[in-house]
């Protein structure tokens, strides 16, 4: 099914509640404040801040 | 009509949102898959409903999330998720319940002020009563819970009292009186005794079987959200039980002649925090919000019967 806009307009970084987006590959979002990527999994996105990826820079 | 569903992917959870969904709302549903049970099951509790339209999933920590956006356009929020197990809450264990019962209850109701929320409906437990002998439990008895689990449910449903007196969140809280059916946590009484049989094992139980409790089928209990949506008074509470209570020997009698499996029974030492005897008096509820339970012991357990065989193949 994928992550629709719908569901994304109401998500936030749990760590700074900022602002997310969808990165390119679409299997996680985007905290560019925290520099963090919250996972997509199955079509769950993992909204946990202990379970974010930090970006290299 | 859009609405906020906790504990989405857990057993009551999920049958909520189907219900919801069927009826033409929209559900947003959240869960942070805490590790009490396998992640697998809710998984699978959630499968058919990750393609239905109008459904919505995250995965996050109410203690964390942005509450805010997630609340936004939401008119009914069913507040539930907590942290199971009225026997594992003792000791340094205590703390997630704190947390999850006490802590993500605060959180969500402070996230709901001032928003245009018609109800926020709390899902309370008949473990906030204790073990009273003064039977049937009614909602003006003084609750006196027997285990840190009831505690911390008592202590959320005054926050949801305290959120709508003095900041107007409309809130209710049922308490459920164990709630069973298709999709029961694996650590529950009646999945466990089928399970076990099933597999040619002995059944398990804490004490002599001659506790009673008044189980309700978790339609019923969905429905009974509903209904607390349409028809209840903000600041209520209300018993919300299956309307007939029975000992777990007899359910034990029932499983056998259902399974057709002769089980031994091994009847173990009663675990501290359990209670003798659940009965709700549901007069309240009856009459406030025509709540009137429809699925008998037996009924109920043919359901589960037929979803643990399926639950099993997997």
């Amino acid at each position: 099914m994928g992550v629709s806009q719908e569901l994304l307009d109401i998500l936030a970084c749990p760590k700074c509640k900022g602002d997310i987006h969808l990165n390119e590959s679409k299997n996680g979002l985007i905290c560019d404040n925290c520099k963090l990527l919250y996972e997509i999994k199955d079509d769950i996105p993992i909204m946990l801040i202990d379970e974010a990826k930090p970006i290299e820079e | 009509m859009k609405a906020l569903v906790t504990g989405a992917a857990g057993f009551i959870g999920s049958h909520l949102c189907e219900y919801l969904i069927e009826k033409g709302c929209e559900v947003v549903g959240i869960d942070s898959f805490t590790d009490y049970y396998p992640r697998s099951i809710k998984e699978s509790n959630i499968a058919g409903l990750k393609d239905c339209g109008g459904f919505e999933f995250v995965e996050a920590s109410l203690i964390e999330a942005s509450l805010a956006k997630l609340l936004e356009g939401v008119e009914a929020v069913f507040h539930q998720s907590a942290q199971a197990g009225v026997r594992a809450s003792w000791g340094e264990s205590f703390k997630i319940y704190t947390d999850n019962n006490i802590l993500a209850t605060q959180m969500l109701l402070e996230a709901c002020k001032d928003r245009p929320i018609k109800k926020f409906v709390y899902a309370s437990s008949s473990s906030v009563y204790g073990d009273t002998t003064d039977l049937p439990m009614r909602e003006t008895s003084l609750p006196a819970p027997v285990s840190p689990y009831g505690v911390s449910k008592l202590a959320a449903e005054h926050l949801c009292r305290l959120y709508f007196k003095n900041f107007s969140v409309p809130t209710v809280s049922l308490r459920y009186f164990t709630v069973y059916g298709a999709r029961q946590r694996p650590d529950m009484a009646f999945h466990r005794f089928f399970r076990w049989a099933l597999e040619g094992k002995p059944i398990e139980v804490y004490g002599d079987g001659k506790q009673s409790r008044d189980f309700t089928h978790v339609s019923d209990i969905v429905e009974a959200n509903w209904l607390a949506f349409e028809k209840a008074s903000s600041g209520e509470v209300f018993n919300i039980g299956g309307g007939s209570r029975i000992t777990l020997n007899e359910v034990i009698e029932i499983i056998k002649e259902m399974t057709g499996v002769n089980f031994e029974v091994r009847y173990k030492d009663v675990q501290k925090g359990d209670v003798r005897h659940t009965s709700a008096d549901m007069t309240k509820a009856k009459e406030v919000l025509g709540y009137d339970p429809k699925i008998s012991v037996e009924e109920g357990l043919r359901r589960e019967y037929e979803w643990i065989k399926d639950f099993m193949r997997r």
